[in-house]
This record gives C-alpha cells, sequence and structure tokens, in this order.
C-alpha cells in the first residue's frame, strides 16, 4: 500500500471523527433551542406532584439548571465514551433500546439493499441487452418512476395485493421472511432507482468507449461483452452511490416499518418523537450520523483499492483527492495527454 | 465458420481482398458517405485521405461493422467474396479479428482502463483460437515491446500510448488477418513514436502478407505508406488511383489544396511573409531556469533567449518539459532557480498584483480551441475580457478594439454575438487569438495552436499568425511537436529532451545539420511524403 494512500486514509478517517462530532453537538443545540422542556414538563405535571425542592433536586441532578455549553460538553464526553444515556419515559439506558430493535432494521435495511441491487443491475442488463423497443423505451423509464412513487405507497400496494388479496403473508406476523422481504422491496424500489440511473449511465458511456468497438473488432460477442467489458467499470461509481443511499434506507425505513408494523429503529423514533424521549432521539441521531458516515468511509477508503486508475501521485497530488468519485461519480478516465510519457516504445 | 466458407476464402488468395462499390452511409438524414468505391489486393495498402467531416473513419467502421446504432450503410462492401453488409451478425463475427483485424487510432482508450492488458490479451488470444500466454508474449516480443511480462501484468495506464498501441498491433496481428483496417494509427503518438509504429505496420505487412486499409487526414504519411490513395472530402471520392500519380501531379482541386497545406511537403511556402527578427534586443530572456516535481527534473538548466519580433519554437517530445517551460515562463509556474524576464522585467520572484502588470505583455492561445473557450459566453465577451479586466477605455473603445482583434484574425465583426458552439474549430481558434492580441502584448505563447485543426485549417491560421507578426512586430514562443510546421513558420527552435535543451539555433541550421543524435531522430520522423522523393 502506497504512503499516498496511507495519508489519503488517515485524511479520511479524521474527517470522518469530525462529522459525527459536528452531527451530535448540531443535534444538541437543535433540541436545547426547541420550546419546551420535557423534563421540566413532566415533572411540573399536576398529577406526577412533585414538590418545587424535589424538583430542583432533580433538575440539578440532572444538570439541567447548568448553563447550555456545560451541558454540551459534559454529554459530548458521555457520548465520547459511548455511554448514550437514560431514557425519560422507561428509564432504561437508551444503549439497551436501540440494541432490542437495531438487528431487525439492519435486517430489513440489508435485504432491501440486495433488491436494490439485484434490480438494478436486472434493469442495467435490460437497457443494453432486450430489443431496443422494450430496453430502451420501457426500462429507462423504470428509475424515474420508481423514484417518483414514494416507498409508503409502494408498501401499501404490496400489502393490499400480496397479504389482503393473494394471503402471500400475514401482516400480524410481520417478523417472518416473506413479510420482511416484501417490506425489503417496499424500501428497496427507491434505491434501486439510484443505483440504476448510474448504472444505465454508465453503461451507455463505457459501451461508447472505443475500447468496447476494439474487443467488438476482435469477434467477442454482445454477452460476453457486458460481463468481461463494461461490467466492472460501470458499477465501479455504484460503490459510492450505494453509500450515499444509506440515508434513504434509514429514512425509508422509518415509513416502511410503521407500514409493515415492524419494530424497528423506525418505530423508536415515532415513539420517542411523540412522547419527547430527548436522549433517545438525540442517541438515534448519532446513531444514523456514525451509520451514514462510517459506511462512506469505508466506500472512500475501499474505492482506490478497486479501482486500478485511481493513483496517489508524488508530492504533486498528494493534496488532492483521489483522482476520481465526484458525487454519483465517474472515476477518472485516461491521463490527459500532457501528463503521458513516451519514454519508451 | 462453415466449412464451404473457408473453402470460398482460401480460393480467393491472388486477387482482391476488399472490394467496395457504391458505399453511402447516413446517420439518420445526414449522409455522410456517398457513393464510395476502391478495392484494395491482396499484400496492397491503401489510404483513405481527409480531413475530418470527409467520411474516411466511417468507411472503416462500416468495413468492420462497427457504425453506431444510428448509421445506416447501403453499396457493397465485399471481403473475399463475401458481402460484410448483408452478413448476419452470426456469419460476420467469425471474420472479425480472425479475417479483418482493427487498429484503432488512440491506444489510451483502446483498451478497458480497469483490466490488466494480459487479461485482455488472452481474451484477444482465445478468440483467436489461441489462448496460450506464451503465445501472447510472443506476440509482445514480435512487435518490439522489450519487457513483455511487465506488459502483460499492466494496467493501461501505466503504459506510454506507444507502448499501448504496439499492443493493440500485436493482438491485431496474433490471429493472422488478411486485412488490417488501421483508423489514424498515430496521429495520438509523438512524432517519433509515430514513425516506429508505421514502420512497425509495414514490416509485418510484409511478412505476413496482409493487407492494410490506412486511415489517416497527413497526406505525407499516406504518400509514404500506401501503394494507392482515395482522396475524400464531405463523403464523396475527390481522386483516386495510384499514390505516384496522385502525390505527384494531383488532378482535382482538392488533393492539390491538400498537397499544398502540408508542411512536411513545402518548408518554405511562407518564406514571403516571414519577417527578420531583431536581434539586438532580447524581448524574452531565460536563463539557468530549473524545476522539478517531486523526484522527477520537469525543466533542468534551461536557457533562451527570443529577440523582439522573432518566433522561437520549443519542440520535443510529450513529457520534454516544453509545457512546463512555458508554465514557467507565464509566471503559472515558479522555478527552483534562475531568472526569467520578458520585456526587461523579472517574470520571477514576483507578488501576483505585480505579476499582472508582466502579463499584459504576455499573451497565451491554447492548443485546443474545443476547450479554451467558455461555451457560455459570447465572442464579444471572450475577446473584450481581458479588456474588462484591466479596465481599459471607455465601453465604445473596447468595443472598438475587440472589432479591431477580430478584424485582425480574419473574422468578421458580425460574430461578436455569436457563441463558440456556431463556430468551426479554425473560427474558435481565430477567435482565441484575437482574444489574446486585444491588449496588444510583445509576447505571444502558442501551445500547440494548430494540433487540434485539419490541415487546410491550419494553414489559414499560420498565415494569420505570420501576418500579425509582420504587422505588430510581435514575438511568438511556439510550442509544437510538428517539426514540418517549426520549419514553416520559425526564426529559431530550441530541442527538449527530457527537461533539457540539447540543441538550439536558427531553424534551418538545426533542422538541416543537426548535431545531436536526438535531433536527428526528431528530423527523420517527419514523413517525406512517397518514398525517395525526399
Amino acid at each position: 500500500m502506497s504512503r499516498g494512500y496511507k495519508i489519503y486514509a488517515l485524511r479520511r478517517v479524521l474527517q470522518a471523527l469530525v462529522v459525527i462530532l459536528l452531527a451530535y453537538v448540531f443535534t444538541f443545540i437543535v433540541i436545547s433551542v426547541l420550546p419546551g422542556d420535557p423534563v421540566t414538563n413532566t415533572l411540573r405535571n399536576p398529577q406526577n406532584g412533585f414538590t418545587e425542592e424535589e424538583i430542583t433536586s432533580i433538575v440539578a441532578y440532572y444538570g439541567l439548571d447548568r448553563p447550555v455549553y456545560v451541558q454540551l460538553w459534559e454529554s459530548l464526553s458521555r457520548f465520547v465514551t459511548g455511554e448514550l444515556g437514560v431514557s425519560l419515559r422507561s428509564g432504561r439506558p437508551v444503549s439497551d433500546l436501540i440494541g432490542e430493535v437495531l438487528p431487525s432494521t439492519i435486517v430489513l435495511a440489508l435485504s432491501a439493499l440486495a433488491v436494490a441491487l439485484v434490480l438494478a443491475f436486472a434493469i442495467g442488463f435490460g437497457t443494453r441487452y432486450l430489443p431496443r423497443r422494450y430496453g430502451q423505451g420501457v426500462l429507462r423509464a423504470f428509475p424515474s418512476l420508481f423514484l417518483s412513487v414514494p416507498n409508503y405507497v409502494i408498501g401499501l400496494l404490496l400489502i393490499n395485493v400480496f397479504a389482503f388479496q393473494l394471503g402471500a403473508f400475514r401482516v400480524i406476523d410481520a417478523e417472518g421472511g416473506l413479510a420482511t422481504l416484501f417490506a425489503a422491496i417496499a424500501l428497496g424500489i427507491p434505491v434501486s432507482a439510484r443505483v440504476a440511473e448510474v448504472l444505465i449511465a454508465n453503461l451507455d458511456h463505457e459501451a461508447d468507449q472505443e475500447y468496447a468497438a476494439v474487443a467488438r473488432s476482435r469477434g467477442l460477442g454482445q454477452t460476453r461483452l457486458f460481463l468481461r467489458h463494461l461490467l466492472k467499470p460501470s458499477s465501479l461509481p455504484v460503490v459510492t452511490v450505494i453509500a450515499l443511499t444509506v440515508g434513504e434506507l434509514l429514512g425509508g425505513a422509518v415509513i416502511t416499518e410503521k407500514i409493515f408494523g415492524r419494530t424497528g429503529i423506525g418505530s423508536l423514533v415515532e415513539r420517542s418523537v411523540t412522547t419527547q424521549d430527548l436522549p433517545v432521539l438525540q442517541a438515534v441521531v448519532a446513531l444514523a450520523a456514525v451509520i451514514f458516515v462510517v459506511v462512506n468511509l469505508v466506500a472512500d477508503l475501499v474505492y482506490p483499492l478497486l479501482d486500478p486508475r485511481v493513483r496517489f501521485g508524488d508530492g504533486r497530488s498528494d493534496d488532492r483527492k483521489p483522482g476520481g468519485r465526484p458525487p454519483g461519480g465517474r472515476p477518472p478516465g485516461g491521463r490527459p495527454p500532457g501528463d503521458r510519457k513516451e519514454v519508451t516504445a | 465458420m462453415a466449412p464451404q466458407d473457408r473453402l470460398t476464402l482460401d480460393r480467393v488468395t491472388t486477387a482482391t481482398v476488399l472490394n467496395v462499390t457504391g458505399l453511402s452511409v447516413s446517420y439518420g438524414p445526414h449522409q455522410v458517405v456517398s457513393d464510395v468505391s476502391f478495392s484494395l489486393r491482396r499484400g496492397e495498402s491503401l489510404a483513405l485521405i481527409g480531413e475530418s467531416g470527409s467520411g474516411k473513419s466511417t468507411i472503416a467502421r462500416s468495413v468492420l461493422r462497427l457504425l453506431p446504432r444510428s448509421g445506416r450503410a447501403e453499396g457493397v462492401v465485399d471481403f473475399a467474396g463475401q458481402d460484410v453488409l448483408s452478413l448476419p451478425e452470426k456469419r460476420f463475427r467469425p471474420l472479425r479479428g480472425r479475417s479483418i483485424g482493427f487498429v484503432p487510432q488512440d491506444p489510451s482508450h483502446a483498451l478497458n482502463p480497469v483490466r490488466t492488458v494480459g487479461s485482455q490479451a488472452l481474451e484477444a488470444a482465445a478468440l483467436a483460437g489461441e489462448p496460450s500466454r506464451e503465445r501472447v508474449l510472443d506476440a509482445f516480443a514480435q512487435v518490439g515491446l522489450d519487457d513483455p511480462r511487465r506488459v502483460f501484468g499492466s494496467y493501461p495506464h501505466q503504459l506510454s500510448g506507444g507502448m499501448l498501441q504496439r499492443v493493440l498491433i500485436g493482438l491485431t496481428v496474433l490471429p493472422r488477418p488478411r486485412l488490417i483496417v488501421a483508423d489514424e494509427p498515430t496521429s495520438a503518438l509523438d512524432v517519433t513514436i509515430q514513425k516506429r509504429i508505421l514502420d512497425l505496420l509495414s514490416q509485418l505487412r510484409q511478412d505476413l502478407d496482409i493487407s492494410l486499409l490506412l486511415i489517416t487526414h497527413d497526406l505525407a504519411i499516406a504518400a509514404e505508406r500506401a501503394d494507392s490513395l482515395v482522396v475524400l472530402k464531405d463523403g464523396v471520392v475527390q481522386e483516386s488511383g495510384d499514390t505516384a500519380a496522385v502525390f505527384t501531379a494531383p488532378a482535382s482541386a482538392y488533393a492539390e489544396r491538400l498537397h499544398a497545406d502540408v508542411p512536411a511537403l513545402n518548408p518554405d511556402r511562407y518564406e514571403h511573409l516571414r519577417t527578420v527578427p531583431d536581434e539586438s534586443e532580447a524581448k524574452i530572456r531565460v536563463s539557468g531556469v530549473t524545476k522539478s516535481f517531486g523526484d522527477l527534473k520537469a525543466v533542468d538548466d534551461v536557457s533562451l533567449a527570443v529577440g523582439a519580433g522573432e518566433t522561437h519554437a520549443l519542440v520535443g517530445e510529450s513529457g520534454s518539459g516544453k509545457t512546463t517551460t512555458i508554465r514557467l515562463l507565464l509566471g503559472l509556474e515558479a522555478p527552483d532557480s534562475g531568472s526569467i524576464t520578458v520585456a526587461g522585467e523579472e517574470v520571477t520572484g514576483r507578488t501576483h498584483r505585480d505579476l499582472r502588470a508582466v502579463r499584459r505583455h504576455l499573451q497565451l492561445v491554447y492548443q485546443n480551441p474545443f476547450t479554451s473557450l467558455d461555451p457560455t459566453w459570447t465572442v464579444g465577451r471572450l475577446v473584450g475580457e481581458s479588456l474588462d479586466r484591466y479596465r481599459v477605455g471607455t465601453r465604445a473603445e473596447r468595443a472598438g478594439r475587440v472589432r479591431e482583434a477580430l478584424d485582425a484574425v480574419g473574422l468578421s465583426p458580425d460574430l461578436v454575438s455569436r457563441r463558440p458552439s456556431a463556430l468551426s474549430g479554425g473560427q474558435r481558434q481565430r477567435v482565441a487569438i484575437a482574444r489574446s492580441l486585444v491588449l496588444r502584448p510583445d509576447v505571444i505563447v502558442l501551445d500547440e495552436p494548430t494540433s487540434a485543426l485539419d490541415v487546410t485549417v491550419q494553414a489559414g491560421i499560420v498565415e494569420v499568425l505570420l501576418s500579425l507578426q509582420a504587422e505588430l512586430g510581435l514575438t511568438y514562443v511556439f510550442v509544437s511537436h510538428d517539426l514540418a510546421l517549426v520549419r514553416q513558420l520559425a526564426h529559431t527552435v530550441s530541442v527538449m529532451h527530457r527537461g533539457r535543451i540539447v540543441e538550439s539555433g536558427p531553424v534551418k541550421t538545426v533542422f538541416d545539420s543537426p548535431r545531436e543524435p536526438y535531433t536527428r531522430a526528431l528530423v527523420e520522423s517527419v514523413p517525406a511524403g512517397v518514398k525517395g522523393l525526399r
């Protein structure tokens, strides 16, 4: 592994840490400027019957009487050591609450991602090798169609058709295999649109490249051209897109879990919002930021290893990002002509 | 391939390999090739010559059946007794590679960038029925690659253009095709590499008895390498026949003009336009300038002096340090050591603001007019930009100077409201020249100003540059890899090699009796037209 890559990797990791901390601070500030303090609201609720002294002592216990920046500092230092606090509603540690629901959401998100990839690559292959009428017209419209239909509509349609009309799965048994599959389809379809868009554009671009024509001129057939030549360069940028869709998967999970009656991060968020359970909300937002940043970090670190063209050069390019990966991105093409060296031939 | 096809192929051995009759190609409603006919005999070579848009590449792609989906070809392309255009895909595919080989224009884009050269070579060898690593390494050695094993394990971007073109030629000849279609096989390469690649093609053609269909814009190359020529313009054949006949006594006006515009064939064409420079005063003085990037010494102890009204050419291959030298001259990079003065003022060690004053006297015309002009700006704004930047005169005066500059480069003032996309390549480069003229600089740096243009367009630009020099006493620093053009245009020349100036002096002296072996190699690489006429 080159020195250039190590410097790049170190820089990305540090950036990622900063982003996570900033996200935490930002959430803290947003929550603290919101009108209505849920703790005092609860305490002052006449039904709970706390006396003024008790209230003061509890508030002091939680440190809520101190200036916001002190609270922020304490909250931040607890977060750094992995301490997420205690739920205001249930009195249980937030990490326990999240730990209970996280696996279910992860299963859903990963299945949705699998669905999205299968669908996207099927569409990508189809746009090139189905007969032109279907491939070009109909399939190319799919990504825009998928993007324009909200995933709750897809979810409701799936439930209506497959659960109620065909009885393929039971809505009550939300965690069953088939139920998970259909939830994953609802969540995965919009994500597949993003992947397919990039994939189709890249396939078109790669198919127009001179090397594709040269490979054909040697007698290579269409299928092998797709599998051996077009697929890899076209799917490299998909790594970036997948990382960017993590946000969509997490956000979509909230709605999808509600519709399909699953317990997961989504249902936890929903409950915490309605009950103003701020420690839980703060922790979930921080968790989402961590997941998003980590996945994108991994994508950034893996990409240069997958694409042989990304180079970490000499002193000149140390300051730059490795060649490619603009958003939605295409890897860097050939070097500019001025850069090419003709030493031996 | 069915056995009877083999038989047909084998029977047609001595006669014509490729016979194109009445070929017309259109993209949608636009017909780009009209009624083209020619034939190529076994073991011979034929060159299709023409400028961009002449349809020469389209013809090549029709023969290979590699036209884009929108392309429609009519007529007959008879290859060894079979009509290529009407064969079903299944029957044509076995001909691809095995009987008809293809060498593309730009080798750096002709291999899959994310797969190793070796894996693609093995794939090609498998299609040719010989999927062995040894066979591929042999083929690489045959085309003169020094280290076949390293090439085998490399990715395309790790090899130079010349090496890649050798790889591609090696893979093309591996199945022993009867015909090779080479589409501008050397136009993306440096001159010395260009010569070696063309020599290699000629050599293989003789050794392996392969016919060659050479597509080129360069009449000198065509004349040197082909037995017969077909001259195309706008998709129509202007003239065709034996090379010596077409070359020495062109019958059509277009072929004659093409001949006159090729710099290699007319070294003294612009003699009457050339001015005598004023040697007493050095406009530009570069002394002992060195610039390194990491371990690479891009410019190594370079010194040169250019007099007022002189055209000084910097020649050398890619990576020789030409571009870095002019970037230093323009103050875009700072030298590690040495000094540069322009019109008596030091360029090095200045602050940014200070440098602006110098830059006013020092303008750049960039290589590629298709990328150097902002497509959203009008011609008037493009040309007038530096006037606005330096707040020269009133608005009316500036508009007047823009018109003046356009007039000086031979463009109509009506063009001020147009955008670059509405202009041709030649017009765009004239706009770029007008843009550099408008501040009335002393020195213009011309970075390969015509390399993206056709020869006839290039001739027009050269005339503009020379008459501007005569009129305004401009000093040019002219960067080029085209030695023939340098011979026509420049007074003095510096030959650069690996960051150093290896030889310099008056153009005629340096080119007619080069002292250094490197200069000699460069000069000898210039195609001189028909063999024996040099």
